[in-house]
């Protein structure tokens, strides 16, 4: 079953030139796909027109079509679409519409007419799984980021989405907090198999989770695929050779100077066990070279 | 006060406050003010909110002062300061002992609001702390470039603009980001709207607009 | 040049943000400054700039006490470089942008010019000096925040998270320009938890946990050692795992991926796979 599927898309803004071109992409269901990209090229526009506030909030001018679970997001009003599709924007912060936590869950469940007692029931769900649980009653302001963005990740669960789609979303968390982010995002694809869309400039951070990688440039799709296929094109390239993660570009490198094929490594530990056990081997076979 | 639904504290605050018109009964408008200090006593305000009923009392003696200096007669000048200080504290009360959401749920469902007027008033509270936060980080970044406030109002004015425009641009980029995230959350479906908030009346409410409604009677035939 | 003794500072809410801090920045260091958000690396660089007073203890810069000293005073010595250049940009073009600060510190006209004029080109905005400043990208509006600070002509630069939520293009054309600056004479303290962009820059690292200085002293030998830095909310960039686990082979490496490569490279030679 496909999530997302993008046919021939093409969408300017209102006066403005292509942002972007021919855009021919798919997501499958339970998929985690990373779109990276330098600045301007659309990854931004394309999340928006995964939730349909492109074009439907900004006008503009379309070519070709975009469907999510099977529906032309052409036909469909935003907020219909918001029941299928969770968008974390950037500006987290400014996304944030109520007082409190337990209000700003309600507040997307209140507009669709959910009844009082369901929509307690998910709030304290949606609480929970994000790590917030105890915290209905926090006021948004106290909250700090990335407890905001846990926030709005929880209001976008408590609508029960099965896609979820973030852009950005560790720009502002430290390492550690990057970490906790991208493993609830991996179990919520795993667990629950929501399909996960997000934009993401350190490619080390998502590693461990990806099942497909689209880089975009000037408003096009320039490579997509799964993982090892993808950065290994970019690496041959040249051009974006800077969003290979480091552990990558010596595996490139070392197989392109032997010849010979390194495992696809999902984590430096990795990467750190299959090289050490190389050069163990290397020093079995000849002590003299260490 | 906290135990009694939204919309009986509204009904309360506005009765009352059109009491202290009506009455000219200085005892009795004392005696009000003193029933709304003890309401609160009992309220479990913070203590920066008793300091501010106390700021009030404060501020209310003052302009009693000056109307009694402006030759208004003891008569009136107490009667002003009273009147003063009894919509100061019901609306004071109000707001302190009823969540805004529940405010708001009150005003849509009882009182006919239409939602968006209801909801303008959540939102700018909700950014109110973000916008004072916003404004002292542009503060301390055009502070770290040279900018201070001194010279004469001319130049203090001219100078702030350093501080303002930031500040206008970056609000209207994050009300953009709100608008789109509120599109994506049904904002504009009001007719099958819930509320989450506890709207339901309860035998308290009763009896206090029952009290209410009989004060009133009292009051009107004198 | 710049010192700190025993430095204490408390929020009103009575939360700790930094615990008896003392250190010493000299002319012409590199220094990074990390540690997880709240642990008080950002509360050390305010401190310093005067844009917060410690409770106790004592800042001096060259013998100065700055404890009488506003921002704006420190604003002659020291460039502060925020992370979110959209909060103080506000004039038409890019030029004009970056005169501002010059402008506030009251230099000459003359002397204004030449300093935005060699600002915008040291950052690579000359070419844009005309343009619209918010049409930017993040990148390039961190290039102006940059050369707005480099047109007051500071001694230190000190920049906050500079290159978070940029590509990694732009974010390693910014270090170079940090490296090409350093080189020049002027002391960059930056606050960063890009810990790759860390071990490739600063020579010196100071690391903050909880208000206190959990560690203070060269990069390479925090890298070096294996240093639990997780315990910090840091994470070690790979090539520096690496190289460490190369060492205990007995094989000095630097941390440039290339060069780590072709030493393994060479290392492993034609080692089958088993």
């Amino acid at each position: 079953m496909t999530a997302i599927e993008f046919k021939r898309f093409s969408f300017a803004y209102r006066g403005k030139g292509n942002v972007l071109q021919d855009i021919e992409l798919t997501v499958p269901q339970g998929n985690f796909t990373v779109i990276s990209g330098p600045c301007g090229a659309g990854k931004t526009t394309l999340c928006m027109a995964i939730n349909g506030l492109v074009p439907h909030y900004f006008g503009g001018s379309v070519a070709g079509e975009v469907q999510v679970a099977g529906c032309n997001t052409l036909k469909r009003k935003v907020s219909d679409l918001a029941l299928q599709v969770g968008s974390v924007m950037e500006d987290y912060e400014s996304q944030l519409v109520a007082m409190t936590a337990a209000d700003e869950i309600a507040f997307g469940l209140e507009n669709r007419g959910i009844a009082k007692p369901e929509i307690k029931i998910r709030t304290e769900q949606a609480l929970s799984l994000v790590g917030l649980s105890g915290k209905e009653s926090s006021e948004v302001g106290s909250l700090s980021g990335g407890q905001k963005q846990r926030l709005a990740i929880a209001a976008v669960l408590a609508t029960e989405a099965d896609i979820l789609v973030l852009d950005e979303p560790a720009s502002a968390l430290d390492p550690e907090g990057a970490e906790e982010l991208y493993a609830l995002l991996h179990s919520l694809n795993r667990e629950k198999g929501l399909t996960i869309v997000v934009v993401e400039h350190d490619l080390s951070r998502v590693l461990p989770y990806i099942d497909q990688l689209v880089i975009m440039d000037g408003g096009c799709i320039v490579k997509a695929g799964g993982l090892e296929e993808t950065l290994s094109q970019i690496y041959s390239d040249g051009k974006f050779i800077n969003y290979v993660p480091a552990i990558y570009q010596l595996k490139f490198s070392h197989e392109k100077m032997l010849a010979s094929r390194l495992p696809d490594w999902r984590t430096e530990r990795e990467a750190l066990a299959d090289l050490s056990r190389l050069l163990v081997l290397k020093q079995l076979e000849d002590p003299k070279s260490a | 006060m906290r135990k009694l639904a939204p919309l009986t504290k509204l009904i309360l605050t506005i009765t009352v406050t059109i009491w202290a018109f009506i009455m000219n009964d200085n005892i009795a408008l004392a005696g009000i003010v003193a029933l709304l200090a003890g309401t609160a006593a009992v309220s479990g305000l913070s203590q920066k909110q008793y300091k501010a009923m106390l700021s009030l009392a404060a501020f209310a003696a003052i302009l009693v002062a000056f109307q009694y200096a402006f030759g208004s007669g003891v008569q009136l000048s107490l009667a002003a300061g009273f009147r003063m200080l009894i919509m100061t504290y019901l609306f004071f009360l109000l707001l302190a002992t009823t969540r805004i959401q529940d405010l708001t749920a009150a005003l849509v469902v009882h009182c006919r609001v239409p939602y968006d007027y209801a909801f303008m008033l959540t939102a700018s509270l909700r950014f109110i702390p973000d916008l004072l936060a916003e404004i002292k980080a542009v503060q301390e970044a055009q502070a770290c470039r040279g900018y201070s406030n001194k010279g004469n109002i001319i130049d203090r004015i001219v100078s702030y603009l350093s501080i303002v425009q930031p500040l206008v641009l970056r609000s209207i980029s994050r009300s953009e980001t709100m608008a789109m995230s509120l599109e994506l959350r049904g904002f504009g479906n009001q007719a099958g709207r819930t509320f989450a908030a506890e709207l339901t009346l309860s035998a308290k409410d009763y009896v206090t607009v029952g009290l209410i409604a009989a004060g009133t009677v009292v009051i009107l035939s004198r | 040049m710049l010192n700190l003794e025993n430095i204490c500072f408390k929020y009103s809410n009575q939360t700790v943000a930094a615990q008896d801090i003392s250190l010493t920045i000299a002319a012409g260091e590199f220094v990074a400054i990390a540690g997880r958000n709240g642990s008080g690396k950002t509360t050390l660089t305010k401190l310093i700039m005067s844009l917060l007073k410690p409770t106790s203890g004592s800042i001096t810069f060259r013998g100065e006490n700055t404890k009488k000293f506003s921002p704006a005073d420190m604003a002659r010595y020291v460039g502060y470089v925020f992370q979110n250049p959209d909060r103080q940009i506000f004039r038409d073009t890019v030029a004009l942008e970056v005169a501002y600060g010059p402008e506030q510190l009251g230099f000459s006209p003359a002397k204004l010019t030449l300093a935005v004029e060699k600002a915008l080109q040291v950052t690579g905005l000359e070419a844009v000096a005309g343009a619209y400043p918010r049409a930017l990208s993040k990148g390039q509006k961190q290039k102006v925040a940059i050369a707005s600070a480099l047109a007051m002509e500071p001694e230190i630069l000190i920049l906050d998270e500079p290159t978070s939520g940029q590509d990694s293009q732009s974010g390693s054309g910014l270090m170079e320009l940090l490296a090409g600056l350093n080189a020049g004479g002027c002391t960059v303290l930056l606050v960063t938890h890009n810990m790759e962009l860390l071990a490739k820059y600063a020579s010196r690292t100071i690391i903050m946990d909880q208000g206190t200085k959990a560690y203070d002293g060269s990069t390479r030998e925090l890298f070096s050692q294996a240093r639990d830095i997780a315990k910090w909310g840091l994470r070690e960039p790979a090539t520096t795992a690496i190289s460490r686990a190369l060492t205990e082979y007995g094989i000095q490496v630097t941390e440039d991926p290339r060069y780590l490569a072709k030493c393994l490279v060479d290392l492993i030679g034609g080692a089958r796979h088993a």
